[in-house]
């Protein structure tokens, strides 16, 4: 095993451990003094702290008074930061869409996979919460799930089951829209009949149970039967999708096009799912922001930010940021971070960063990689930023949040620790250690002595909160050490 | 004739006007012309000079497009144009040393007239099968295929929507020229179109001057040319014949459209040379060893032999008279170009250097500049397709300024979020100070690229080619506001 692979994988143990330590109970207090605190919702604190207990914040302000028994982390310079929330992604999916076009019964907890580097890398970037979701090429998907990026397997890592149905008013693949919405319909319709043939079987096995005729029209029998439904009497096929018809399930909606926008609200108001509906739009429904404003539901803003079109006359091309017509029609809107993009795209808070950038102020901005997607998944009053009672979901940056320079120096899950930047040794890898396959022969075994898996082991354990080492490990955020 | 129109008033006055216009019009515009670009002050607060040093709370005074000025008690004369904007940052325009400039725009194809047969042509044609993906819409969408010709592409929305230019979908920049190994007779400038809205969405990014990089699919390629982004056309070309560009590597022997043929068989000794790095290596050797013969009088002969128009190049990169970069990627490669210059004592600068970070100490030792970029983890564009670019790290740039490489960094064929100004933000987070990453996309280009007399800095007598950004340079949340030529102003985002 070369030099190279043998630090990957402490790398990957490390971060299993991570990842274990969160079932671990934590600490009871914890306090992260000294820092410039942007809660996002409320004023931001240029020096204060956030006192942790139990997992959930229990005081944030200027002069927080820090009980005798609480661990101390010192992050003067750093900036603190809610866990921000990436709340539309297919990446922890092995794949992303089933070649089925209407799949309500199927779950991404049966997919997803949590050792894709994906997650780690997530976690790298500050962002604590991940909509797992089936991706766009779909009529309807499945049921999502909202996790954390770490915990080795899929019950350590949810937050929260069963979020939202994923629908699509796009064609899928190798279809058109009239197809697709022919399909949608066909869909519902069947559920209603579906329903009513239920509600008469049950009628008439009802009767039989008494030995009795059926002596009421089919009509009547339907709304008999129907009281007599219980909720395990629905197939998997249905299940889900009474659940969404009744409001029990969020639908994520994606549209592609200006066009789809009003398909997608006359079919969640025939279907009643209009209340518990989040657009997931393309860059060019930008021209329906009138009709999205109107409809006051929650926008997700796909990770392309930029439309551009070509006048077909004149071969002019016009270039659109999006996210500056939504800010200006004053709706809330949330982005994505866009993997297939630049190098900085990839980054949630660089998208926000972009936003400014482009005359989007700095608030929505902030706003719109944090308290935003929390309202979407209906989790706000848990997480999306620091306000006491919240989750701690805390992201320490070593500047400001916006500044493409600054790094993610820790993130805490649920009040732990669950990354730390100094041990972390595929971020060196990428960024410039001196660990690479450059290294002459006698140095690789010098490597090896160093960073041996035990003690990659170690500090993984360390990283977790059981421990006094945390304060002194917490210090020297300096960017100088970064670069060499 | 007249005193019958003048009998009625209206007219009368018509006339008068029409006269008055024809002889004052040209008058006023010469004036308004000059006016503009005769003299341009800048106020920011932060001008960064480009050579390390910052005037805060200071101005730039550019007077017929040259700076004459440049200091905090800086005044202008009545009636010039005054740029002031809140939070202001001034830098010298950025100048890309390794420009790709896309030469043919396929926006403009007319659409909906293609026929099956240009279809085809695109698809299988000798010439074209290079590109990387023309679909069946003349789009260069990866997934064009699965549509139907005149149908929108539901991958880019082609041709409702332009197809992403950016990441990924770019074809190759310039068209491969074929016809030999070594062509440094051969000019880039007469394949690009100085009209390409490619130019605008570089200045529209800050850069002022490019590089305009040949292809590499040559082992000894063209020339390339030194041209500006803006402004009128008759000052667009700084130097029509430059650097050549030589590349050493893999690209050389797979790259054009005779290595494959129309269905795309395997590169072999039957359909072009060279094959392996041995033959790449081999041609440049061949290359100049015949020019040297040539000069001594002796007949050329054998394979590989360069043509005869190319002898004259050759010569003069072997006296020095035209500078040579040499694209390599790989360690290897990097070692290759360093040995090879050295058998014919050349010196050279360093295109690329992806994997230089391995071989510092050489690239030190033979004094090398190296223009760098851009910088990924994941290549992006055409580079996707190479199997040379596994070892590259962030930090390269960041180690060849600490070994005092005069290295300047440039983007090639990205623009917008990709582009040079976003290749610098990215050099910051990797450690390096602002002054040097400044540096490396502005005096050093214009080093190396032998224009710094003119561009680079933002010093008395140079041209007035400058940006200004509202927050600080480069900053994930600050653009160019202000793009500005030869003091003309040519980007105007200003709120108006």
């Amino acid at each position: 095993m070369t030099a190279m692979k043998r630090i990957m994988w402490c790398g990957v143990i490390a971060f299993m451990l991570n990842g274990s330590a969160v079932s671990a109970s934590p600490p009871a207090k914890l306090a992260l003094q000294g820092g410039r605190i942007i809660p996002v919702v409320g004023e931001d604190i240029a020096v204060g702290t956030i006192l942790i207990e139990n997992g959930k914040i229990a005081a944030i302000g200027k002069d927080v008074e820090i009980p005798y028994d609480a661990m101390v982390v010192d992050v003067s310079g750093q900036v603190l930061f809610p866990g921000m929330v990436d709340v539309h992604s297919s990446r922890g999916l092995d794949i992303r869409n089933e070649p089925l076009p209407v799949t309500p019964f199927l779950d991404v907890y049966d997919a997803f996979d949590p050792s894709k580097l994906y997650f780690e890398d997530a976690l790298r970037d500050g962002v604590t919460s991940i909509h797992v979701i089936v991706a766009n090429n779909c009529v309807i998907g499945g049921l999502s799930r909202v996790v954390h990026p770490i915990g080795i397997t899929p019950d350590e890592m949810t937050q929260d089951v069963h979020t939202s149905l994923k629908l699509s008013i796009a064609p899928k693949r190798r279809s058109d829209r009239m197809v697709q919405m022919a399909t949608l319909r066909e869909t519902f319709l069947e559920l209603s009949d579906y329903l009513e043939d239920l509600a008469e079987t049950k009628y008439e096995e009802s009767l039989e149970d008494k030995d009795e005729k059926i002596d009421v029209g089919p009509d009547e029998a339907i709304e008999r039967g129907r009281k007599l439904i219980r909720s395990d009497d629905y197939d998997d096929k249905h299940a889900n999708l009474v659940k969404l018809t009744r409001g029990k399930l969020g639908a994520f909606v994606y549209c592609e096009t200006g066009g789809d926008v009003s398909r997608a609200i006359k079919l969640a108001k025939d279907n009643g799912f209009f209340d518990r509906m989040t657009f997931v739009l393309g860059a060019a429904c930008y021209k329906a922001a009138a009709e999205i404003k109107a409809s006051k539901r929650p926008v997700v803003l796909g990770p392309e930010l930029i439309y551009r079109e070509r006048n077909a006359i004149t071969g002019e091309m016009t270039e659109t940021f999006v996210p500056e017509v939504f800010a200006d029609a004053r709706i809330k809107f949330s982005l994505l971070p866009n993997p297939n993009g630049s190098l900085g795209e990839r980054y949630l808070n660089y998208q926000a960063a972009r936003c400014v950038r482009n005359g989007v102020t700095r608030k929505k901005a902030l706003s719109s990689i944090t308290i935003n997607p929390a309202k979407a998944l209906g989790m706000k009053d848990r997480i999306g930023s620091l306000e006491v009672g919240k989750i701690a979901n805390i992201v320490v940056f070593s500047g400001d949040p916006l500044d493409f320079n600054s790094w993610v120096d820790q993130v805490y899950v649920n009040g732990i620790r669950a990354y730390s930047r100094e041990t972390d040794v595929r971020l060196n890898r990428l960024f410039g250690d001196e660990t690479s396959e450059t290294q002459s022969e006698d140095d690789k075994d010098k490597i090896d002595e160093e960073v041996p898996a035990k003690d990659a082991v170690e500090k993984a354990k360390s990283a977790a909160p059981v421990g006094d080492k945390i304060d002194a490990e917490t210090k020297g955020t300096d960017e100088s050490k970064q670069g060499s | 004739m007249s005193t019958k129109l003048f009998r009625h008033r209206g007219y009368g006055w018509h006339v008068l006007l029409a006269l008055l216009n024809c002889v004052m019009l040209p008058g006023f515009e010469a004036i308004a012309d000059k006016g503009e670009a005769s003299e341009v002050i800048v106020y920011a607060d932060h001008i960064y000079i480009g050579n390390g040093q910052t005037v805060d709370d200071g101005a730039v005074l550019i007077r017929n497009g040259e700076i004459v000025a440049v200091g905090t008690d800086v005044k202008s004369a009545k009636g010039a144009t005054v740029v002031r904007i809140k939070d202001a940052s001034v830098t010298p325009g950025l100048i890309d040393a390794n420009a790709a400039i896309e030469s043919s725009d396929l926006m403009t194809r007319p659409l909906g007239r293609r026929s099956p047969r240009a279809v085809l042509h695109d698809l299988f044609c000798p010439r074209h099968v290079d590109k990387i993906s023309v679909g069946c819409c003349g789009s260069r969408c990866s997934r064009s295929l699965q549509h139907a010709n005149g149908e929108a592409c539901r991958e880019c929305g082609f041709p409702n929507a332009a197809p992403p230019l950016e990441v990924g979908n770019r074809s190759w920049p310039t068209d491969v020229e074929n016809s030999s190994e070594v062509i440094p007779h051969t000019r880039v400038l007469d394949a690009i179109n100085l009209r390409s809205p490619d130019f605008a969405r570089l200045a529209k990014g800050g850069v002022t001057t490019v590089f305009a990089a040949p292809d590499s699919s040559a082992v000894i390629g063209s020339r390339g040319a030194i041209l500006r982004t803006a402004g009128p056309m008759k000052e667009r070309v700084v130097r029509a014949e430059d650097a050549v560009k030589a590349t050493m590597g893999t690209e050389p022997s797979w790259r054009g459209g005779r290595n494959q043929m129309p269905w795309r068989s395997r590169v072999t000794f039957l359909t072009r040379r060279p094959t392996t790095r041995m033959g790449v290596a081999w041609i440049f050797r061949k290359a100049f060893y015949d020019s040297i013969l040539h000069d001594k009088g002796k007949e050329l002969g054998g394979a590989d032999t360069p043509p005869r128009a190319s002898l004259g190049a050759l010569h003069q990169i072997l006296a020095g008279e035209i500078p040579l970069r040499i694209q390599a990627r790989q360690q290897h490669d990097i070692l290759t170009a360093c040995r090879l210059a050295k058998e014919f004592g050349l010196s050279f600068i360093l295109e690329e250097g992806t994997e230089s970070h391995k071989c510092l100490d050489e690239i030190q030792a033979q004094k090398v500049p190296v223009i760098f970029g851009p910088l990924y983890i994941d290549a992006p564009g055409s580079r996707r397709f190479s199997t040379e670019v596994g070892g590259s790290l962030l930090h390269t740039f960041q180690r060849l300024l600490e070994h005092g490489v005069p290295t300047a960094l440039t983007a090639n064929e990205l623009r917008d979020e990709d582009g040079l100004a976003r290749q610098a933000m990215y050099a910051l987070k990797m450690g390096v100070s602002f002054n040097e990453v400044l540096r490396a996309v502005t005096q050093t280009p214009s080093r190396l690229l032998r224009i710094d007399k003119e561009v680079g800095t933002l010093e008395k007598g140079k041209r007035g080619d400058l940006i200004v950004w509202q927050g600080r340079p480069f900053d994930a949340d600050a653009r160019p506001v202000v793009v500005m030529s030869g003091g003309r102003i040519v980007v105007d985002k200003r709120p108006s």
